[in-house]
């Protein structure tokens, strides 16, 4: 894309140091023994172009400027509210994830990118794979009411299972919670960019990460409705490969582009030029 | 009521599934016996599983949703179990938008096990259809009345959910995701789905104590297939007088409250402290 390197010289691609991550000793996509700290300087991407997934630490990292980062509304904590117990009572799963330092499924705050104010959310799917919660869906709807009121741009990067079993229908309930407030985006004539990454499917793909004003999938990315194995249990379909990748979704008219993370920075700073 | 006490939750499922259950139609006959079927997306194609129409119901003109299972195997197969394709959602919006126009208030009738999972509902943006559906029904400025009648299952369900009043039978379910799926998901295994369904508070009685649904419409004793007309008739009561209060409300309210009833719907924590984040 011609028309963005103009900003390769003043936009970084990532905004502050990327936190290490949790990697195979190869990369599953050409097979070489990975470096993990040269991986870290091109955003955890391989040479061969294979997209490791990142945690939300990661995406803040990336996406908002060098020291702009006010996360809001970290505190609000999950429940266990229906009692879940077997096979792991999910009291346990929380907590358990909480000191392994993971704050849910979803952070979200304000920062600038480029300069320029956003409000920006990213899934974690390290927290029960990155699954749509009660706080998940109440930061989600927080801050796209906040963007929606003050008219700044709001930014989301998904990976995410879907709704969280755990939390019942009230997980469920979510998906209309937050679509009712990415009405407020639209109806404000504020701009919302969605980022998917892998894997991106189920109740997080039926509710806002498909209904920005650009959606932009990364390379790879598996997104869909309904994930594989349960279309293979419920229809006994052979899917063919590439089923629900990236490419399929944009061929589909699902997404808007396929871009790599390397080049996603430069790309939101010049829609952000454009559109706010 | 009838002996809902010594049901199992595994039995209430297996009750809200019964193929001798009332489906739509046979809600629709009954509610409105000059109906009239609408059809398609005006897109690519028009969805079995998912009934539209107008008719009269209480002296006005009344647009009508709901998913019909089928009862033979070549109805199911037709109907496709009443699990919707992406072109359900689509021609829904549609409608609902034709009932804005005119004014008229909607009523939909939730009973599917979920949006089809299946190939051809992924290459046609089943996850799009569903997200779409799910934010444009907060922009529709008509009453919106929903009754699951018996299976809610998922995203499916509540792409045809999103309403200013949600009521459901007493035998019917409304969940995450199927009692097998939930299984899948959790256990990795389907087989656990007795297990599942104790832990996902599906009932509908559970769904009133979350406060997710306005109320239970009882059902004639043994359940609504035990007699069909005395089950419409219920039905038929509850919804009625559900949107007579929302027919003379102010859009905008109309519209605020509907956004509120699910911007806050985890929020029985006002009466239940351990339910849902607190707000500051």
């Amino acid at each position: 894309m011609a028309v963005i390197d103009r900003h390769a010289s003043e936009v970084r691609i990532a905004g502050g140091k990327l936190p290490p991550i949790t990697l195979p000793t190869n990369c599953p996509g050409c097979g070489v023994a990975l470096d993990p700290e040269h991986l870290r300087k091109q955003v955890y991407v391989c040479d061969c172009g294979h997209h490791f997934r990142m945690g939300a630490d990661g995406w803040i990292q990336l996406i908002a400027d060098k020291a702009s980062w006010q996360e809001r509304w970290g505190d609000i904590r999950s429940h266990d509210l229906l009692n879940w117990k077997v096979p792991k009572p999910y009291q346990e799963t929380v907590e358990q994830l909480t000191e392994e330092g993971l704050n849910e499924a979803v952070r979200t705050g304000m920062c600038t990118l480029a300069g320029r104010p956003i409000w920006f959310a990213t899934f974690d799917f390290r927290f029960v794979g990155g699954t749509l919660s009660i706080v998940a869906g109440e930061r989600l709807a927080r801050g796209l009411e906040q963007a929606a009121a003050s008219g700044t741009p709001y930014v989301l990067v998904s990976a995410s299972g879907g709704a969280r079993m755990q939390e019942g229908v009230l997980a469920l309930m979510q998906m209309a919670k937050v679509n009712a407030a990415v009405g407020r985006i639209h109806s404000a004539h504020v701009p919302y960019f969605s980022v998917l990454t892998d894997p991106t499917f189920g109740g997080t793909a039926a509710s806002l990460a498909l209904l920005a004003d650009i959606n932009i999938a990364e390379p790879g990315a598996a997104i869909g409705f309904t994930g594989p194995r349960v279309i293979k249990q419920a229809t006994y379909a052979d899917l063919p490969p590439g089923f629900q990748s990236a490419d399929f979704q944009l061929a589909r008219g699902q997404v808007d582009m396929v871009v790599p993370r390397v080049e996603l920075r430069r790309l939101l700073a010049h829609l952000l030029e454009m559109y706010a | 009521m009838s002996d809902e006490t010594t049901l199992t939750v595994w039995q209430v499922v297996e009750l809200a599934r019964n193929s001798l259950r009332p489906y739509t139609l046979d809600y629709i006959q009954r509610l409105v016996p000059d109906f009239v079927e609408l059809h398609g997306d005006r897109l690519s194609g028009d969805d079995p599983a998912l009934v539209a129409g107008v008719g009269t119901w209480h002296g006005r003109t009344t647009m009508f949703f709901g998913h019909q299972k089928g009862r033979s195997l070549k109805e199911r197969v037709s109907r496709n179990w009443g699990m919707m394709h992406p072109e359900g959602y689509r021609k829904a919006i549609r409608l609902a938008h034709h009932a804005a126009k005119f004014g008229f208030p909607i009523v939909s009738l939730i009973d599917t096990p979920g949006a089809y999972p299946g190939a051809a509902a992924e290459e046609r943006g089943i996850a799009a259809a569903i997200a779409g559906a799910i934010m444009e029904w907060f922009r529709i400025p008509v009453p919106i009345v929903a009754a699951v009648i018996g299976e809610g299952g998922s995203g499916g369900a509540l792409g045809m959910g999103v309403a200013d009043r949600v009521i459901m039978l007493e035998n019917s379910i409304y969940s995450v995701a199927s009692p097998e799926a939930a299984a899948s998901i959790v256990w990795r295994d389907n087989s656990r789905k007795v297990e599942a369904a104790e832990q996902l508070q599906l009932t509908s009685r559970d769904l009133l104590a979350m406060g997710v649904v306005e109320e239970i419409v009882a059902e004639p004793k043994g359940g609504a297939h035990a007699d069909f007309d005395a089950a419409a008739a219920s039905l038929d009561e509850a919804l009625y007088r559900h949107v007579q209060p929302l027919l003379v409300q102010p859009v905008e309210q109309l519209l605020q409250h509907r956004y509120e009833r699910f911007r806050y719907i985890d929020s029985l924590l006002h009466a239940e402290p351990h339910f849902g984040p607190k707000i500051d």
